[in-house]
């Protein structure tokens, strides 16, 4: 197996997933590149976790009430998915429509969110908007349920437009007026929830999505220029066909899945950093009939990706559970899964709880002084746990390294160790001179023999070092 | 005089409890067992991000608060070592031998934790591993009326016998779907001749057996149709030899005849209990808000009946997980007594 090509496969495998040890990485690249795009593109292709087991040992999981059990649940997702970019893009779609269990409190609710974008995540863009708009999280979050024919409530309207869909503005232009935030808000009077039963005494159940059409102003609305008798899904179907959408959705993906870009913000004056990257997306966008699976199939294929490695911040997310990946802990039910979630917050994003609708700042923004503290003694700590299983196959990987056919070369080298070291973690590279540096650290305990007393310990160091580097943040 | 059983029904009493992680309430209750009189308790699994409401809480069938005890620790080192007398990480099963005294399994520490019946800590024993005498995740306890314990050793897919102290015994069963055969079983029920029932959780059924652990019959199949079972968890049988299985995957409880012949089923019939409604007072706005509320009915039906117990007074007890209540229903036989008419 070419070294670059499992290279590749696990830079495919962190975007499009969460990483993978080395022994899936080599699996995939033997399948080949394409074939695993399209793999991954089939989350259906695999069966989804055991859910019965797990409900037995985490016996909350039936009612997934608390923000932290619902964290805890979504972390060992990530992990032990089969269906890697099914998770991933859920991950996606929840840092663009925010729903905060700081309002809902009630994080089974946001949890069947998350199920909406597991379900229609790679599917059409329009049904995907569709399903948000009557998501009972959302309409909650975001007050539509407050809003009514004789009196709107633009909040839906307005950060449908502004955060979901289309953006402010493009290439320097806006992209609504205000006038059509109102009009969007009209439309969608009358989508609501039914009224909750309270928490006490026997705890929260989830709320329906409701359409009273007694609610819903049904007079004429000019939307983006056009006129009729829009309800909401008109709405929808008008904003899809947008250039600002296709352009909305295109920079999102890129930022998410090939390289950081500005926070959004600033995306209505500032041009996208491969353009040529963002038409062939939003291309795509088009001829697929708005068809997100197809814009990634497209996406993964393509240079700009795959000459995009190390372009992007972790993010906590990606860093928890990259790791965890690789290190294999939590592939069957046990005490402590809330600690390790636990992480994925203390490093700055707390899932199923942004900040704000506008969710969390990503690339660069995702790391300061103590978050990046945070990250490097998380990983230290795992990969340098001799007892877990893909710390130990990484040891046994690494002894059985280049020499291992010359029989009389027992020992390995310093920098063997280190290239090793990398490869497996994920093909990792590092600046030539804190390479040089990590070499002379390890060779500096004197001659590895595998099978001697220190061997293992001093391999997990040396993984301790490399994820303690600026270049093991990136993915 | 005749007396002729037909089936039973299940007449709704009452409902207790509410989502407490302490004092009066319960917090994700996996299991529950009769104390003498109208004591019961209930062992609450809680959030493993909530260890303090992992417990055991002693009240009255009226709904009285009595105690707790017990307690929950967070996280997990390797076996009980780091896990003091007394604590709970993953309790599953309950029961108490003749003299009151309250075994509590935990399937994580493979460990069974001895208290008096006011809570007091006596003793604790179970080795983790698959040998004779060694358990892996602990899921059901039993006594016999010999006060042997019978114990649900789920990951070795059998059970196994031992004294009230840990001395092993016996056992019967391995992993597989033949009679006799298990997959993950999960709750035990005795009844009056020593007989025991076995809810062979992935199975989808219940099997019965002979007090020597010799096969004697089973009954269910998967699915949702009446008599079909989803993962069932509990299994308890009465006096008159009625068994009553929480059918966990359905969210119902059925009950079955001796022969293991489909009778009654019901998904539930929850009311506010009385501690809900002390909790409902301090909190008047809720009342209102139920008096709108949408899909209030929701409330009367099971989520989660992970555990049923029946005790010689009639009563049926039905353990929710995930509502963190009891509901109990009178079961009632249409017998009639008299002379001949």
């Amino acid at each position: 197996m070419a070294r670059n090509d499992v290279a590749l496969m696990a830079h495919l495998m962190r975007r499009a997933g969460f990483g993978a040890a080395y022994g899936e990485l080599e699996r995939r690249a033997a399948a080949g590149y394409e074939a695993t795009v399209e793999d991954l593109l089939h989350p259906e292709r695999h069966p989804t976790l055991e859910t019965d087991i797990l409900e037995r040992r985490f016996t909350d999981w039936k009612e997934m009430n608390a923000l932290e059990v619902n964290q805890a649940y979504w972390t060992y997702r990530m992990i032990n998915t089969q269906r890697p970019l099914e998770e991933k893009i859920a991950l996606f779609w929840h840092g663009i429509f925010c729903t905060g269990n700081s309002k809902c409190e009630h994080g089974r609710q946001i949890q069947l969110q998350i199920d909406l974008f597991r379900e229609k995540g790679l599917g059409s863009f329009r049904d995907l908007l569709l399903g948000l708009s009557a998501d009972p999280a959302m309409v909650f979050y975001l007050d539509n349920c407050m809003s009514h024919r004789d009196a709107i409530n633009e909040n839906w309207g307005r950060e449908l437009l502004e955060l979901f869909s289309m953006g402010v503005g493009m290439d320097g232009e806006a992209n609504y007026s205000e006038d059509d935030v109102k009009e969007c808000a009209r439309a969608f009077t009358g989508w609501t929830i039914t009224n909750a039963i309270p928490r006490y005494p026997y705890g929260r159940y989830e709320a329906g999505f409701v359409y009273n059409q007694a609610d819903h102003d049904d007079a004429d609305k000019t939307f983006l220029g056009e006129t009729g008798r829009w309800n909401g899904e008109d709405v929808i179907d008008l904003i899809v066909k947008q250039p600002a959408t296709a352009r909305f959705v295109s920079r999102h993906l890129y930022n998410f899945f090939v390289a950081d870009e500005p926070q959004v913000p600033a995306w209505q004056n500032t041009p996208p950093r491969d353009l040529a990257a963002i038409q062939a997306l939003e291309a795509e966008y088009y001829r697929s009939g708005y068809d997100i699976g197809a814009m990634l199939r497209l996406l993964f294929n393509a240079d700009f990706f795959k000459d995009a490695r190390f372009a992007k911040v972790k993010s906590p997310a990606e860093a928890v559970i990259g790791t965890m990946r690789v290190v294999r802990d939590f592939t069957t039910p046990k005490p402590g899964l809330h600690n390790l979630a636990m992480n994925i917050r203390y490093m700055g994003q707390d899932l199923m709880n942004p900040p704000t609708v506008e969710g969390w700042h990503t690339g660069g923004e995702w790391i300061d002084s103590g978050t990046l503290v945070e990250r490097i003694n998380f990983a230290a700590d795992q990969v340098g746990n001799l007892e877990l299983p893909g710390v130990r196959d990484i040891v046994e990987r690494v002894s059985t390294a280049s020499d291992a056919n010359d029989s009389s070369v027992s020992a390995v080298s310093a920098s063997e160790v280190v290239d090793r070291c990398l490869d497996l973690l994920g093909g990792y590279e590092l600046a030539e001179i804190t390479r040089e540096q990590l070499v002379e650290h390890v060779s500096r305990g004197g001659e590895l023999t595998p099978g001697a007393a220190d061997f293992s310990q001093r391999v997990g160091q040396t993984l301790q070092l490399i994820v303690s580097t600026q270049e093991y943040q990136f993915a | 005089m005749t007396t002729q059983v037909l089936g039973i029904t299940l007449q709704p009493s009452h409902t207790i409890g509410r989502a407490e992680f302490s004092g009066p309430g319960f917090r994700n209750p996996v299991a529950m067992a009769r104390g003498a009189d109208d004591l019961i308790y209930v062992v609450s699994r809680s959030y493993e991000y909530r260890p303090d409401g992992k417990r055991v809480t002693i009240c009255t069938i009226g709904e009285d608060y009595v105690g707790e005890f017990a307690r929950g620790v967070t996280t997990a080192g390797e076996g009980e070592a780091s896990s003091a007398d007394g604590s709970l990480i993953w309790p599953t099963a309950i029961a108490l031998d003749r003299e009151g005294n309250v075994y509590v399994a935990d399937e994580w520490l493979n460990r069974i934790s001895i208290f008096t019946g006011e809570g007091a800590y006596l003793s604790k024993w179970g080795t983790p591993g698959s040998g004779n005498g060694e358990i892996s995740n602990p899921s059901g306890l039993a006594f016999d009326q010999d006060d042997n314990l019978y114990l649900v050793d789920s990951e070795n897919h059998r059970v196994q016998r031992f004294t009230w102290d840990g001395k092993y015994l016996s056992q019967f069963g391995r992993k597989g779907n033949g009679d006799g055969e298990f997959n993950m079983p999960w709750g035990i029920a005795i009844d009056r001749h020593g007989d025991i029932f076995i809810a062979d959780w992935r199975n989808d059924r219940i099997q019965k057996f002979a007090p020597d652990g010799r096969f004697l019959m089973k009954f269910g199949t998967s699915g949702a149709g009446e008599g079909e079972l989803d993962r069932p968890t509990g299994v308890a049988v009465d006096k008159d030899g009625y068994i009553y299985v929480a059918d966990w995957g359905n969210d119902r409880l059925q009950v079955f005849s001796a022969r293991g012949e489909y009778v009654t089923q019901t998904t539930g019939d929850g009311a506010i209990s009385k501690w809900g409604k002390d909790k409902l007072d301090a909190n008047s706005e809720m009342w209102q808000e139920r008096d709108i509320a949408q899909g209030l009915e929701r409330e009367r039906q099971f989520w989660g009946p992970v555990a049923v117990a029946v005790d010689d007074d009639d009563n049926v007890f039905v353990v929710e997980s995930a509502r963190s209540r009891i509901q109990i229903y009178r079961r009632q036989l249409p017998t009639f007594f008299g002379g001949r008419l």
